[in-house]
């Protein structure tokens, strides 16, 4: 198991350990408190479900929910233990151990301190559980794949179904998919609004206009319980900004005190970065009247002027935003207490490391693990130069072959050809063949182009709206990800066309079979 | 969500006055009988649905207005701005100095393809003028010529260009003994193609609100006006708001597309019809109290009887003993006529709408075997009032209330066909015989799929 570098000088304080484990708890999910880490290390029965249960929530692939809580302790334990063997741990023993969570703490924490050491644990984690507060949304199709949802219940039919029944859920099922469509093109239109409203009101220049949820936060800040904006009808751009100018009546009036972003004095509910972000937003939104009441002003224009501070100062008045933290707020306060833990952890990380040296050196030596392998561990095959040249040489010779067949293929049609005549009936068939040709080259190509494009980035994409067209070089382009979905579409319509005719044919065929039965279409498609 | 209306013919032009003038004037209704917050949710509701704002507050209701001869389109746009409350945009009717003199044919083949182009411009400028759109609700007669030949052909372009959207539309079933003679050709040519391309048909039958008017609101001298009136009463008590659940506080978004998932979901099966309790004369109405019960028990067995309005219902029809064979249990509804349902939506307005008991509905005897009450009958509750009726109980249902009527219409069609009268008159406008013939087989498809519930 490789060793951490460590420098010895680091973290020599009393009271460093503690402290650096505490981080590191705060920074996972559900971490265990230290106690737990200490007890681990003198292999404590008490300390082994609480890490069983830690490093499941590591491993897990899937978003924490109510669905892995109730997931029973030894299932975790057997779930952790193939997803370690899978990453490769080398330590026997954790297989070995008992998944009733009675002994084995210590194998654990050794477990915890592996994937650790292999990457940044505690940030990927962060990373998953982010508050988004963009728009955003998924270009692949994996998370919709993956999240289909329990299986539904299967009923047993008693007796024959009644074909007319089925045909009702059908088309309970087509009315439910109009409604998600016309919901979404709503969903459209309205971000469409907001971006273009809140145009050149964000502090970030990159992105230029604000997301519903941060129009949201400004719009309502003491409701925003909800992270999506709720429809009102009939909203313009007047009734939004009308909204927006009420905002300030909920701060203190007197702006004039310059703002002393790192001090005492700045809002410490949220982390300085933030509240500096939101009310920049506020202040670029209100044209950046600093210091008189606002709300006397005519009407702002959307364009913030680019030469005011952007610093406001809070001082916890009773009408403060923050006498009442919303949902979102919490949410976010949430978030930034984790990143502070992480950051904590990173700077103590040396002490914890030089502690796990002392965990591993009280375990026993463990057997060198190279004859007997777990049947579970994956196999990779260890491919030598002498076994890639035999592959070359394998795949020359089917090209040659290849290029054999072919040409025996040619002649012999040439030669054939040669001998049919040339009647209108030939030129027909002729004409026929070559756009059957034709037809199942394209197919061939559609499907060679849907399995070599490039694969867009999976985990969802923030939607900005940009007049200049200007993208990064990490950006994804609306309108090509448009028109690889139609092209898509496209292929899977003709594929649907097809299986319907062979359908009804294969009705058509089941319908001649029997006489004097007429055979009459339903209405429509 | 909004709905475009767009309104076709005569018909479909008086009938969309009324509509939006009876909804309108029920969301500015003082005697709703809830707090003054929900009023005010509810009249925001109703119009961003069915209207536009513009600067000066006038609601301009989301509507295109089509007819070929330009008179009732010109009556109908100054009543409308003659109310004051409300009008119709500046620019969103069409319509051409000539009419269709009754013949389907020239809607559908001349008229329809020539002003495409406009009739689809001024369309697409209305749903653009929607945050977020639902779907149309095209008002037409199904037996006149313009309205129905381009109402046909326009449904037919709305399912290519809005596939998505939902499409209902409201037709209006001719009177028995009706002027036009080739009435009969005109309707199975527009329910076979409209059931083709609409989503749902909501049907409203001249002679059972003739009836409405005479018996029920004692009208002596009946003209159209009031009958559109009652139709309006109607459309508007099931399109106004009503709450999305048992215990939430949002109105509905989505009332189309609630309504079309619940009754209208087999393809086979789209015809609807609307029966509604009580429906009076305002003198009358100041005198009289309803309850729940008696309100709910006059329903059921007006949707069990096939019964067209409160009296003359006939007491006797009973729901057979679910213990019959399927078999059995067919010719026994033929003899005694009841009707069996395949969807029902009972919609409930008033005070003390919470008490109001529906067990009555969920009786799995009122529904054909293959679909459960528990998913065969859903019923919508509000507390606000709808239009002075202190309680007011609707229901929209999808039953064999028209398996009678259609087969009618198909027989004395056919025996016209038959005979090849008037064909002409359509084979010049290029509607051949063959399409005459799948006119028949796909609306004899449709009478045969109810009679086998």
């Amino acid at each position: 198991m490789r060793r951490r570098r460590v420098d010895p000088a680091a973290g020599a304080r009393a009271g460093a350990l503690p402290e650096a484990i505490a981080a590191l708890s705060r920074s996972l999910p559900s971490g265990p408190s230290p106690e737990i880490f200490r007890r681990a290390k003198f292999d404590r029965p008490e300390a082994t479900s609480a890490l069983w249960q830690l490093l499941f929530r590591v491993l897990s692939p899937l978003p924490a929910g109510n669905a892995l809580a109730s997931i029973a302790l030894e299932v975790q334990a057997r779930l952790v233990k193939s997803a370690l063997c899978s990453q490769g741990y080398p330590r026997l023993a954790l297989a070995q151990l008992p998944e009733d969570g009675s002994k084995g703490s210590r194998e654990l924490l050794l477990a915890l301190s592996w994937l650790l050491a292999r990457g940044p644990v505690p940030e990927q984690m962060l990373a998953q559980t982010r508050v988004p507060l963009g728009d955003e949304m998924t270009v692949c199709q994996c998370e919709a794949l993956a999240s289909l949802g329990p299986p539904a219940p299967h009923l047993e039919a008693e007796g024959p179904v009644d074909v007319r029944h089925v045909q009702w859920l059908m088309g309970k099922l087509r009315f439910r998919w109009r409604q998600l469509v016309s919901s979404q093109q709503e969903q459209c239109a309205l971000l469409s609004k907001i971006h273009l409203y809140t145009r050149g009101c964000h502090s970030d220049q990159n992105l230029g206009h604000l997301s519903v949820t941060e129009a949201e936060m400004l719009r309502d800040p003491e409701g925003g319980q909800k992270l999506h904006f709720s429809c009102t009808p009939g909203m313009g751009p007047r009734t939004f900004w009308n909204d927006l100018w009420l905002v300030p009546r909920l701060l203190p009036g007197d702006w004039a005190a310059p703002l002393d972003p790192g001090g005492a004095s700045a809002c410490s509910l949220l982390s300085p970065l933030r509240v500096v972000e939101v009310f920049a937003l506020l202040v670029a939104c209100l044209g950046g009247q600093v210091g008189c009441s606002p709300w006397h002003q005519p009407f702002p224009a959307p364009t913030p002027p680019t030469d005011l501070p952007v610093l406001i100062f809070c001082d916890h008045g009773p009408a403060c935003l923050c006498s009442a933290p919303p949902q979102l707020l919490r949410t976010l306060e949430h978030e930034s207490r984790r990143l502070e833990a992480v950051l904590a952890w990173r700077r103590a990380e040396p002490v914890f490391w030089q502690w796990m040296d002392t965990v591993l050196g009280t375990c026993a030596p463990e057997a060198p693990a190279a004859a007997s392998q777990p049947t579970f561990l994956p196999w990779v095959p260890e491919c030598g130069d002498g076994e890639l040249e035999l592959v070359a040489r394998e795949l020359q010779t089917l090209e040659e072959e290849l290029r054999e067949a072919v040409e025996r293929r040619r002649v012999a049609w040439e030669a054939k050809a040669r001998g049919c005549g040339r009647g209108p009936e030939w030129s027909a068939a002729r004409r026929a063949s070559r756009e059957t040709v034709e037809k199942e080259l394209g197919a061939l190509q559609r499907c060679w182009e849907q399995d070599s494009g490039p694969a867009p980035a999976h985990g969802p994409h923030r939607l900005v709206r940009r007049e200049d067209g200007a993208a990064g070089d990490r950006d994804l382009r609306a309108a090509e990800l448009i028109r690889t979905l139609r092209s898509q579409e496209a292929c899977l319509e003709a594929v649907l066309r097809q299986l319907q005719g062979q359908c009804r044919q294969e009705l058509a065929g089941l319908a001649g079979a029997l006489p004097g039965l007429i055979w009459i279409p339903p209405p429509g498609r | 969500m909004s709905v475009v209306t767009v309104q076709l013919g005569q018909c479909g032009n008086q009938i969309g006055f009324e509509v939006f003038d009876a909804l309108l004037s029920d969301s500015h209704s003082s005697q709703g009988l809830c707090c003054k917050r929900e009023n005010e949710a509810y009249q925001a509701s109703c119009k961003e649905r069915f209207f536009s704002e513009e600067e000066n507050g006038v609601p301009i209701a989301r509507a295109v207005l089509v007819d070929m001869e330009p008179k009732v389109i010109n009556q109908t746009l100054s009543k409308a701005a003659q109310s004051g409350r409300w009008k119709y945009g500046q620019h969103a009717c069409f319509c051409q100095k000539q009419g269709s003199g009754n013949n389907w044919a020239y809607g559908y083949s001349v008229h329809g393809p020539r002003h495409e182009e406009s009739i689809m411009d001024l369309i697409r400028k209305e749903v653009e003028k929607c945050d977020s759109f639902s779907g149309f609700f095209i008002i037409m007669s199904m037996a006149g010529g313009t309205g129905s030949g381009i109402g046909a052909f326009v449904t037919q372009n709305l399912q290519d260009q809005y596939s998505n959207s939902l499409k209902m539309n409201q037709i209006i079933w001719p009177y028995g003994t009706g002027e036009v003679i080739v009435q009969n050709y005109n309707s199975i040519l527009t329910l076979s193609h409209l059931y083709r391309s609409s989503d749902a048909l909501l049907v409203h039958e001249n002679d059972a609100v003739h009836k409405i008017c005479a018996k029920l609101m004692n009208i002596k001298q009946i003209s159209f006006s009031d009958i559109n009136q009652v139709l309006a009463h109607q459309l508007g008590s099931v399109f106004q708001p009503t709450y999305s659940a048992e215990s939430s506080f949002h109105y509905r978004r989505n009332p189309l597309g609630d309504l079309m998932e619940h009754l209208v979901p087999h393809p086979e099966f789209k015809m609807l019809s609307i029966r509604n309790v009580p429906h009076m004369s305002e003198n009358s109405l100041a005198y009289s109290t309803f309850t729940w019960a008696g309100l709910l028990k006059h329903l059921r067995q007006m949707l069990i009887s096939n019964a067209k309005m409160e009296e003359g219902i006939d007491w006797h029809v009973r729901p057979p003993l679910s213990g019959l064979p399927s078999l059995g249990k067919m010719s026994l509804n033929k003899d005694l006529h009841f009707n069996t349902s395949i969807a029902n939506l009972v919609i409930l307005r008033g005070k003390d709408v919470q008490s109001a008991d529906v067990e009555g509905f969920k009786d799995p005897a009122l529904y054909t075997s293959w679909l459960e009450p528990v998913n065969a009958f859903n019923v919508w509750k509000t507390q606000r009032a709808f239009s002075k009726y202190e309680k007011s109980a609707v229901l929209v249902s999808n039953s064999q209330f028209l398996v009678k009527p259609l087969d009618m219409i198909v027989g004395k069609a056919w025996n016209m066909f038959a005979s090849k009268a008037y064909i002409h008159q359509y084979t010049k406008f290029g509607i051949e015989e063959e399409d005459f013939l799948d006119s028949f087989t796909s609306l004899e498809q449709v009478v045969a799929s109810y009679c086998n519930l």
